[in-house]
């Protein structure tokens, strides 16, 4: 298929759900360019497994969404993961290598199985990657998730993450991520059985003209969840920041305890954060509720520290610090996502 | 010490002045207190001499031991030694109270070109100081003021203060939510600071702390300036009478 036609499959900012990520019209401006070539290629990404656990390739459905469509048309078969009834390695599964092109991605984690993965999501040349990435959590499975996103300044990169939980899994993500020429991470969760526990915070930090969108959509249809999202959002120069949340009660998710926060600051006056907090109940039994605030940093708290001697960089750079490090409060070990948004800070605030 | 000559500030843009031609002289060794009635410009006396943005100066100079204090930023003048206690102390989310004073006295010292002080030494300090203040060791766990009674937060003004070290300080009604043992203990807390190379600008409405801390004199001010000054008894006189006469 031509660079061109295959652009026209992609979303657009006159669907709803990427109206503020249009993915056509960034690739549209790009045209014929060497970022491109990623459309038609696969992606093979590295797989270092805790001992135990093996890679395999699977032929799958392709999905209905147009960038699973694509990821199903160029990734080749999907890589999966199996982690067997009751494992629970103290090794995390690290995925690397997602650097330009499709790949499929499904891990399932059987019964009262625990796996920590570990994704860097990473590219030092200008690249265009879609990633379509499945979890099938089953009863009482655990997944610990940590996202880590560095990308050329001109790729595009959309990750789009379907999770599946069975009765009493627990999810625990954290993201962090520095933005790309446009870039999207997407996690959709489905309950399919009771007691979900889900925390599912994160972090954009987005310097120049970077762009990255964090939508989520939590889809609760059993008993007795209990969902954190939290999303700090940290931008300056021309760069821009994205929040899509929704929250979807469906009428057996009785008992939902759900709470959705998106907090931004904007460091400078030609930035931009677009935020779309969203509920959908239709359980009568719940307490749901969603926050989002956009602002700048508190100058009366800025004066304050320097009226005790902390230079006005650094007490940008330690208010900022402290406001995403809220995020990554959950973390079992947030040192290295913490010197990364250190070293962002020392050269942005 | 401190040498203030016919100040004049104003806000929003030069439509509103607040301080009037003000003048006053602290020298080295003195407590000076400053009492007038509300929107005297008491406030933003404090915040003009510490810096604060939003004061546009129009006229008048401050000498600072030598040095044209006007022309130094914020955190260049607590290096060279002034602190302010906060009359409504700032919240720091997410910065332990402890880390952001080690940040704080370390920025200190490597502007005035000293070493950093070594962790080990800190904590000593800082154990010592909060006995003395009664500031429970838990709250320089906390972040910074977050959660703090406003009693709690004025204290732990007077704990920042003690830890700085400074060499001129100004407290910006300090007494207002202090019961009485915790106004004895911040009283003992300044008065331990008092010294011959110390000066200090106490801020107040009330007459009350002065009776913990004696001040060398008594300033009113009203409508910008300083009208009246007097010596630690013109206290009690302004708390009999109170300030109308002063008032235009």
């Amino acid at each position: 298929m031509p660079h061109n036609a295959l652009i026209d499959e992609l979303p657009h900012r006159r669907m709803e759900a990427w109206k503020w990520t249009d993915v056509r019209g960034s690739l549209s401006a790009t045209s014929g360019a060497d970022t491109n070539s990623g459309l038609t290629t696969t992606c093979t990404p590295k797989f270092d497994l805790p001992t135990g656990l093996n890679v395999s390739r699977e032929t799958l459905s392709t999905p209905d969404t147009p960038m699973g469509k694509l990821a199903a048309n160029f990734g080749g078969d999907t890589y999966a993961v199996t982690v067997p009834l009751g494992f629970n390695a103290s090794e995390k599964l690290v995925i690397s290598g997602l650097n330009n092109g499709h790949a499929r991605i499904v891990i399932r984690i059987d019964e009262g199985a625990e796996l920590h993965v570990e994704e860097i999501h990473e590219s030092t040349e200008a690249a265009f990657v879609n990633l379509d990435i499945r979890f099938e959590l089953a009863k009482g499975a655990k997944l610990t998730r940590t996202i880590l996103h560095t990308d050329h300044a001109d790729t595009t990169r959309i990750a789009t993450t379907q999770i599946n939980a069975w009765a009493d899994a627990e999810i625990n993500q954290h993201t962090l991520s520095f933005g790309a020429g446009l870039s999207r991470f997407e996690t959709r969760i489905a309950s399919l059985g009771e007691n979900l526990k889900a925390d599912i915070h994160g972090a954009y930090l987005l310097g120049d003209k970077r762009h990255c969108d964090m939508t989520s959509h939590i889809d609760l249809g059993a008993e007795n969840a209990r969902i954190r999202q939290s999303v700090k959002g940290v931008v300056t120069y021309k760069a821009r920041g994205v929040f899509q949340g929704k929250f979807h009660v469906r009428r057996p998710a009785q008992l939902t305890d759900a709470e959705m926060r998106h907090d931004a600051i904007m460091l400078s006056d030609t930035c931009e954060i677009r935020s779309k907090p969203g509920l959908e109940i239709y359980a009568d039994d719940v307490a749901c509720a969603h926050g989002n605030t956009v602002g700048a940093l508190d100058e009366s708290a800025l004066f304050y520290m320097r009226q005790r001697g902390i230079p006005a960089k650094q007490a940008r750079a330690l208010l900022t610090q402290a406001f995403v490090a809220q995020s990554f409060d959950g973390m079992v070990d947030n040192t290295d996502f913490m010197s990364r948004i250190t070293e962002w800070l020392e050269h942005n605030s | 010490m401190i040498k203030i000559n016919n100040l004049t500030a104003t806000v929003n843009e030069g439509q509103q002045t607040i301080l009037n031609g003000l003048s006053l002289e602290v020298p080295a060794g003195e407590v000076h207190a400053i009492m007038g009635p509300n929107g005297a410009g008491k406030s933003t006396l404090s915040y003009v001499l510490t810096g604060k943005d939003g004061y546009d100066v129009t006229d008048g100079s401050v000498d600072y031991m030598g040095a044209n204090l006007l022309a130094m930023e914020p955190e260049e003048r607590a290096a060279a030694g002034m602190f302010l206690s906060f009359q409504y102390p700032l919240e720091i989310p997410g910065v332990p109270t402890m880390h952001f004073l080690r940040t704080a006295l370390n920025a200190q010292r490597k502007a005035r070109g000293e070493e950093p002080m070594a962790a080990p030494e800190f904590l000593k300090k800082a154990r010592q100081v909060a006995a003395d203040l009664k500031v429970k060791p838990d709250m320089l766990k906390r972040p910074l003021n977050v959660g703090f009674s406003g009693g709690e937060k004025k204290r732990m003004e007077i704990f920042q203060m003690m830890m700085l070290d400074p060499k001129f300080i100004i407290m910006d009604e300090t007494d207002s939510g202090l019961d009485v043992d915790a106004l004895r203990i911040v009283a003992d807390g300044v008065n331990a600071l008092r010294s011959p190379e110390r000066g200090m600008l106490v801020i107040t409405h009330y007459q009350r702390l002065l009776d913990y801390i004696v001040p060398d004199r008594v300033h009113v001010l009203a409508d910008g300036k300083i009208v009246a000054s007097g010596d630690a008894d013109f206290a009690k006189l302004l708390e009999k009478e109170g300030y109308d006469k002063y008032a235009a």
